[in-house]
């Protein structure tokens, strides 16, 4: 693992071990063996060692027996197989798209099958096990069908990820929003949210077992095809391979794969991702692991360990009870995030900055006509934000509530309504000026609070405040939000600063901080206030619900500071988007002002959270839409950016407050709902450009 | 002659106007009711002022909606009402109130437009909200629960809700009638033999393949009565501090050993009973002993888990008929 930054990139093949590679399974294998023999003793019987041996051996009572045979050996077994089949869903995910980041998480199949099973959930109609599979198979498939049809075979893999985050933020807010619309019917769902091996009997595993099998074998089967990918398409073309079906295949199976382990146990975060991110270190010392017949395995047997790790580590830490109402999805994710880190620092990242986006160049008056039009669209979404809701206004009664002489309801409900028009505008403001800031320094089109885990840093601290001082005050809870952003930006650029905010680096570490934050998040909610997690759930899915002027004003006051600096020095984000040499060599030190341009980004996106929860996607698409609209020069770029995301997130939190009413859809899961298709279709236009 | 006619038709006319004002408008002494002000405290040590006994009230919760019903004050809005009419048949809606969203999220602005006397809300609604709804209308905001004195709980928010309201005598009876109720239930049991047995009433929930249970401990509402009812419970598992409610999965079930099983499921809500459908085949749960001897009980639906004297004295009839089937 000791890939020192002396080691040469082109690290010849000649030092990599002929004989390592049987060890390292033998070893890996032992491990996992010695994981699923402590799995079996532990749980909420008081079935232990003694007690198993007994059972194992055949001399235990009947009831000891069954708790090992039809409780544990089949939570152990599912275990296994989730661990192994994500493991290798991920690994072969990632070398056929050549991307680090492509796994059942990020490619959306997870959120697919999620998404799919919701609405069947929602329906109320009770499948058996293999009909669900079917449906969630088809849902994860289509999913991954989807990005892969619009990031496009072969081409960029930061077009895929951008899809696939894309298209996950979306659907989870759908199946989300099912979840809050119809808490009764989805109380379990919400559960498997996070996923959990737990089995009652084996017949879930002896079901999913075929599929795994079939995967696991067309993949190796597959496997010089895929191995020949991994050189590139053209190469691979020019040995004989046929490209598109080859990686159509790999995707399809690996669909499956993760179909089996979404079915069986729920989305067990993280293990997709990072299965394969341990074993590529590996790969690099041993040859026999440089071969996907090699490789593919061994990221099986790694994510086997992760997941009965996980679930083991829980067990040992916190009392049988608590265990149970804790999704092993928790603890993979937190172990997980913990490894991408560490793994996403130590290896060289050989990925190039991202070429920039293919930008037509628009002239001043593109730029005054789109400006002017945004404006009128903002007007009229505050009028319209102001009269809909759940009571429905007159223009009248909002004057007569600016002069003070409104009746009494017509007050209150303006009382109530305008500082969450004024939360969603300044909050989608001050997130899309954050991504812009961020995207500029980094030069990265991934950077986005959301996706570099500031959002939910932000969060964390937010949550962890609110559940220890339930009466926390609205510039406590900015404080908190600021300091759990804070930490995880100070994590994420301090990690990923080597090396100038590389593109894998940076995603990765970003990536694992979010997925740790989140999961911590639920920790946090399952441990202080297990039967309110709709709580939770309604601070997570971004909610202007509850907020009072007070509550805005540390955003606002931070939003105005965040604009007028961006306006001042809008010639030095220019520069540093631009790329490291040109300010190099006009004798400009840009270090302190990038640093400067973080701490705002970071500090605008502490305060957005804290008045409005995680809204996601809003720092991603509004720079985006901003430069594809009016070319790159940040004069321009922040302003559009600024009332995109003030359009964006006020429109949404309109519809979440309008569509059910009387019940609320969060902001947040509407800002994806709207933003994931707007969002698609730029990729797709941006492809044709 | 005339007018003695006259004064004989005025005097008619006055009287019996007279006689319609008295009948028409509300007497006197009940005016003077309408001004007499109601001062309490609530939960949060909040004074809440009223103007007399609230006859428009909004219940967020659907514990105080329970209690508002049984008080006979029939609420004019309550969240998630299509929920409360599948989970909560104990004590059915006697109107047909608004709906004012979810339970977690209420609509200000619906709660708003019907102009409420009083709004009925529970500790579990955020305090942001909670501060919201007191610019709306005085806002009696109750302890949901409390694991240390579940029935006490319960008790003191309907005589809470009672004095808002100005239905102290009926709070009064309610209570004796379930203190009744209580006492004959225990009595049922103990000629039964039942007295000091064990007994483990859980709800569960199934998804996919996994099943979750969730046992009621004696810091549950549930739990307490089982106690008053000389019942014996056999939950090991340390319950949460407001609902006493604890969670384990099958396995769990083989630490209570032989017991009387009791749960609740809901048909309107496919996942709530795993005990008679996944489970049937499980093999954890059919070797349990209390399985095997048949000790099983599904009680009836509508028995509102967490409700008032309504829910638990239907509660308290169905585990006595269970038992002593």
């Amino acid at each position: 693992m000791a890939v020192t930054a002396t080691t040469p990139a082109t690290r010849p093949p000649a030092a990599t071990s002929r004989t390592g590679a049987a060890p390292v399974t033998a070893a890996l294998l032992l491990l996992v063996v010695a994981l699923a023999v402590v799995d079996i003793t532990q749980g909420t019987a008081s079935v232990g060692v003694p007690e198993v041996w007994k059972a194992l051996t055949g001399r235990a009572d009947p009831a000891d027996a069954s708790v090992v045979v039809a409780s544990r050996l089949p939570r152990m077994a599912a275990g296994l197989l989730v661990g192994a089949v994500l493991g290798m869903a991920g690994a072969a995910l990632q070398t056929v798209s050549r991307n680090v980041l492509a796994s059942p998480d990020t490619l959306a199949v997870n959120a697919g099958s999620y998404f799919a099973l919701g609405v069947v959930t929602v329906t109320g109609v009770s499948l058996p096990l293999f009909a669900s599979s079917g449906i969630a198979f088809a849902g994860g498939l289509a999913a991954a069908a989807v990005v892969l049809g619009l990031s496009g075979l072969g081409t960029g893999t930061v077009r895929l990820v951008l899809a696939g985050s894309a298209l996950t933020l979306g659907l989870t807010a759908v199946t989300e929003g099912l979840l809050l619309l119809f808490p009764l019917q989805t109380d379990g769902l919400r559960h498997w949210n996070q996923g959990s091996i737990a089995q009652n009997g084996f017949d879930g595993v002896l079901q999913m077992l075929p599929l795994a099998v079939v995967g696991l074998v067309g993949l190796l089967l597959l496997a010089r095809r895929i191995d020949a990918l991994a050189l590139g398409d053209d190469a691979a073309r020019g040995l004989g391979v046929p490209v598109r079906a080859t990686r159509l295949t790999a995707v399809v199976l690996a669909a499956l794969l993760s179909t089996a382990a979404v079915t069986l146990a729920g989305p067990i975060g993280f293990v997709g991702l990072c299965a394969p991110a341990l074993v590529r270190p590996l790969a690099r010392r041993f040859r026999g692991f440089t071969r996907t017949r090699g490789s593919l395995p061994l990221a099986g047997l790694t994510g086997a360990a992760l997941v009965l790790g996980s679930d083991v580590v829980l067990r040992v830490l916190v009392p049988a009870d608590v265990a149970v109402a804790v999704p092993t999805g928790v603890v993979t994710s937190l172990v997980g995030a913990l490894f991408l880190v560490v793994i996403a620092t130590r290896t060289r990242d050989t990925a190039a900055a991202a070429a920039p986006d293919r930008l037509r160049i628009r002239s001043r008056s593109v730029f005054l006509t789109t400006t002017a039009v945004l404006v009128v669209v903002l007007v009229g979404v505050v009028i319209a934000a102001l009269l809909l809701g759940d009571a429905k206004l007159l223009f009248g009664d909002v004057l007569n509530w600016a002069q003070g002489k409104a009746g009494r309801t017509t007050a209150f409900v303006l009382d109530t309504r305008v500082p969450r028009v004024l939360a969603a505008l300044l909050a989608g403001a001050a997130l899309a000026l954050a991504g812009t800031l961020v995207q500029a320094v980094t030069r990265n089109p991934l950077a986005e609070p959301g996706i570099l885990g500031v959002s939910n840093g932000a969060a964390l601290g937010a949550v962890l405040l609110v559940t220890t001082v339930p009466a926390a005050g609205s510039w406590g809870v900015a404080g908190a939000a600021f300091a759990g952003a804070a930490v995880s930006s100070v994590l994420v650029f301090g990690l990923a600063a080597k090396g100038g905010f590389r593109q894998n680096r940076l995603v990765l570490v970003g990536f694992g901080v979010a997925t740790g934050a989140s999961a911590l998040i639920s920790l946090l909610v399952i441990l202080t206030d297990p039967f309110n997690a709709i709580k939770a759930l309604t601070w997570l899915s971004g909610s202007t619900y509850g907020r009072t002027t007070p509550d805005v004003v540390p955003l606002a006051a931070v939003l105005a500071v965040g604009v007028v600096v961006a306006a001042v020095r809008r010639t030095e984000l220019d520069l540093v988007s631009l790329d490291e040499d040109t300010p190099r060599l006009l004798g400009l030190n840009l270090g302190r002002g990038r640093l400067g341009f973080l701490a705002l980004a970071v500090l605008l996106s502490a305060t957005a959270v804290a008045a409005a929860g995680t809204i996601g996607f809003v720092g991603l698409v509004a720079p985006h839409a901003a430069r594809a609209l009016v070319g790159r020069q940040h004069a321009r770029v922040v302003p559009v950016s600024v009332i995109l995301g003030a359009v964006l997130v006020c429109t949404a939190d309109l519809f979440g407050r309008t569509v059910i009413a009387p019940a609320q859809l969060g902001a947040g899961l509407m800002t994806a709902v709207i933003g994931t298709p707007y969002f698609l279709y730029l990729l797709v236009r941006s492809r044709r450009g | 002659m005339r007018r003695l006619l006259l004064t004989t038709a005025v005097a008619t006319t006055a009287a019996l106007t007279l006689t319609a004002c008295g009948t028409t408008e509300p007497a006197a002494d009940d005016a003077k009711k309408t001004t007499e002000r109601i001062t309490l405290t609530d939960a949060t040590g909040t004074k809440v002022e009223l103007d007399g006994p609230a006859k428009k009230v909004i219940g967020t919760e659907w514990n105080v909606v329970e209690h508002l019903i049984e008080l006979g004050v029939d609420p004019v809005g309550v969240s998630d009402v299509k929920g409360y009419k599948t989970w909560d048949t104990a004590v059915p809606l006697k109107n047909e109130p608004k709906d004012i969203g979810t339970r977690g999220e209420p609509s200000m602005e619906t709660v708003a437009a019907l102009k409420p006397d009083l709004i009925l809300a529970t500790s579990d609604l955020p305090p942001a909200a909670v501060k919201q709804l007191r610019k709306i209308a005085p806002v009696l905001e109750v302890k949901a629960a409390d694991a240390a004195d579940p029935i006490g709980r319960m008790t003191e928010n309907l005589d809470l809700i009672a004095k808002a309201t100005g239905t102290t005598d009926k709070a009064t009876e309610l209570k004796k009638q379930f203190e009744t109720k209580l006492e004959e239930g225990r009595k049922a049991l103990a000629d039964a033999k039942l007295a000091g047995a064990k007994y483990a009433f859980a709800d569960g929930y199934v998804v996919s393949n996994q099943v979750s249970i969730r046992p009621y401990t004696s810091g549950s509402l549930i739990g307490a009565v089982n106690e008053k009812l000389g019942l014996k419970n056999a939950w090991t598992v340390k319950g949460d501090p407001a609902y006493g409610l604890g969670t384990t999965d099958v396995e769990g079930l083989t630490t209570i050993g032989d017991v009387q099983f009791a749960y609740i499921g809901n048909d309107g809500d496919a996942s709530s009973n795993p005990f008679a459908g996944v489970l049937a085949k499980d093999q954890v749960w059919t070797s349990l002993p209390f399985v095997k001897k048949g000790d099983v009980h599904r009680l009836p639906d509508g028995v509102w888990m967490f409700g008032g004297p309504g829910s638990m004295s239907k509660y308290v009839d169905s585990v006595v008929a269970a038992l002593t089937k």
